[in-house]
């Protein structure tokens, strides 16, 4: 077995099956969650529902995030706050404009897109590995976390740790032979792939799911979400 | 008689020692030799310089017989060794170091090349270099591709046997090439697969770059053995980089310009053909150093994407214009339907089976109020 024959087992099979339990994985939690049982909602309708929905976006993704001290979350641990955010944001612009990803992207809609120049992706990836690592020395450090993480919480960061420094190290070409870290990288994402379902990083689908259900209800109550 | 060495030879043919000497330098620079040169620099010497090495070999060492058998190939690499366009070389491996049999270029035919063949490998047994192009067979016995009545595995191990070193060139007789594809229906395997007991050393590419066959042999030649190979038993002077290490692109790449096709903007101003499914990253092979026709060119130069020719099952690794980063099995539009309605059948069922097992337990406890009615509040919480 050479890196060339792994690298082709994990660009073919081994990715294959990891979105397949992804996809079907992912219908089966929304769908779990969509039948748990709906409340009925009494109220009367006094403003808009799809209103409510755009402005809880709006503020969710672009407003909230940059003017954070007025929320309590950030007041009461302004590191988390900041370190999640920077991550989250370098997530989504590697995943997003990242060159090789836009081919990813491309092969699975049919459609490309520009992407960002190399440097200022390499400072966003360092960027996110960094908040990556300061998340999980706070978790390490912090008493009241410590007490509340469990097993599956260190998974979750791992799955996820594994893509970004593993990601990274290709992209700059260091230390490794190409394919070796080539195959390790997509055998950490089909890892991730894999795991999402099964455990909470499935809030990237749920957390549209909550504020699109939020924001609906807040509008039809005519107050603002 | 004793045997006329290289050079005796050569001078024979009107060779003078100054273009000898010229000849042992090039030889020296394309195989990768270089000895103590920063000691060199300093105005001491250690050893012998790599020309002189050259033409010592030259000099004191016969004629390297070579054995060249075609499997299941086109003919490529040969093809890309007699128009290689460094006639010096090429010349030195054709003419004086002495091709003895070669089915598509020796003049012979028939009955007469085949006892010239068995001629050659007993009175060379031992001593002969063997190369391989194509790949051979194994279904049947190996009885899709025969020569002269014997099929290609009877070939190869009786040639083997005699043979002092074993260079198979190209993708075909190293990896299993084109014919290997999917669904490979003669089962064709590298020529490594198959030969354990002597050292083999693999020249992949589509065709083989032929100063690389050629420096291979004068390699084995010189140095009276084959250079240190890779993991997939590729010689290292000339397998050590990727095509993307050395690629005149790469400076784009590392900028993030890419060409988004054949004939944008981008590729009109040179750009990184990453996007158009280069696998210069993962190919290693001398495309970008030795280049190709005198240095002129190379496919990645000339605005075509490397294919990954020297790498195993490049024929099977998605489609040439595919980028690198995508999956080889698309998921399709059919394939996700069915995979989301199996996760939405299975949520259904299991939400299903929880609403019966809700309403029975209800039930339940609403018979059991009704027929105990002093019974404990507590229970009520259950279910």
């Amino acid at each position: 077995m050479n890196w060339t024959n792994i690298l082709n087992f994990s660009r073919g099979p081994l990715l294959h099956v990891a979105m397949i339990i992804f996809v079907a994985g992912l219908s089966f939690r929304l769908v779990r969650v969509l039948l748990l049982g709906w409340a009925r909602d009494r109220a009367k309708n006094k403003g808009s529902k799809l209103w409510g929905v755009i402005v809880n976006y709006l503020k969710g993704l672009f407003v909230l995030p940059f003017i954070p001290w007025v929320r309590r979350t950030f007041r009461h641990n302004e590191l988390t706050f900041i370190a999640g955010g920077l991550f989250h944001l370098s997530l989504f612009l590697v995943l997003v404009f990242g060159t090789a990803h836009i081919l990813v992207w491309k092969s699975l809609w049919g459609f490309g897109w520009k992407g960002l120049p190399t440097p200022i992706l390499a400072f966003f990836s360092a960027v996110g590995i960094i908040s990556m690592i300061v998340l999980l020395i706070n978790r390490l450090t912090h008493p009241v976390l410590k007490m509340l993480t469990k097993f599956p919480v260190w998974i979750n960061w791992l799955v996820v740790f594994l893509p970004m420094i593993t990601g990274f190290i290709m992209a700059r070409h260091l230390w490794f032979r190409y394919e070796v870290i080539f195959s390790l990288h997509l055998i950490s994402v089909s890892l991730l792939l894999i795991w999402i379902p099964f455990g909470r990083i499935s809030h990237f689908l749920f957390y549209f799911f909550s504020k699109t259900i939020h924001g609906a209800q807040a509008g039809k109550r005519a107050v603002t979400p | 008689m004793k045997e006329k060495t290289i050079y005796e030879h050569l001078r024979e043919k009107g060779l003078s020692r100054r273009d000898f000497m010229k000849l042992c330098g090039t030889i020296a620079g394309m195989m990768g030799l270089e000895f103590v040169p920063p000691v060199k620099a300093l105005g001491k010497t250690l050893g012998p310089s790599p020309e002189e090495v050259v033409a010592q070999a030259l000099k004191t060492r016969p004629k390297v017989p070579i054995i060249w058998l075609e499997f299941q190939d086109c003919a490529g690499c040969s093809e890309a060794i007699s128009r290689s366009s460094s006639p010096l070389l090429s010349n030195l491996v054709l003419n004086d170091i002495a091709i003895e049999y070669h089915e598509t270029l020796m003049a012979a035919a028939g009955f007469q090349a085949e006892k010239a063949k068995e001629e050659c490998m007993k009175k060379y047994f031992g001593k002969y270099v063997l190369v391989v192009e194509g790949s051979p067979t194994l279904d049947d016995d190996g009885i899709y591709c025969t020569v002269a009545g014997k099929s290609n595995l009877d070939l190869l191990k009786e040639a083997a046997a005699g043979a002092a070193a074993v260079i198979a060139t190209g993708n075909c007789a190293c990896f299993g090439g084109i014919p290997a594809a999917r669904p490979n229906p003669t089962r064709a395997v590298g020529v490594a697969d198959l030969i354990k007991d002597k050292p083999v050393v693999n020249i992949p590419g589509c065709p083989a770059i032929p100063e690389v066959t050629t420096g291979t042999i004068l390699h084995f030649l010189i140095l009276g053995q084959l250079p240190e190979t890779d993991q997939l038993k590729r010689p290292l002077p000339f397998y050590g980089h990727t095509v993307h290490d050395h690629c005149l692109r790469r400076p784009f790449y590392e900028a993030g310009k890419f060409a988004g096709s054949f004939d944008d903007e981008g590729a009109r101003k040179g750009y990184c053909l990453y996007r158009l499914g280069c696998k210069g990253p993962t190919t290693y092979n001398a495309c970008a150093g030795l280049k190709w026709e005198r240095g002129l060119s190379y496919p990645v130069q000339s605005g075509h994407p490397c294919l990954g020719c020297s790498e195993p099952h490049f024929w099977d690794g998605g489609g040439f214009y595919q980028g690198q980063s995508t999956p080889i099995i698309r998921l399709d539009r059919g394939s996700t339907a069915t995979l989301v309605g199996v996760g939405v059948a299975a949520g259904a069922a299991l939400a299903g089976l929880n609403a019966v097992k809700k309403s029975r337990a209800k039930k339940d406890l609403r018979k059991d109020q009704s027929g105990a009615p002093g019974s404990e509040p507590g229970s009520k919480k259950e279910g």
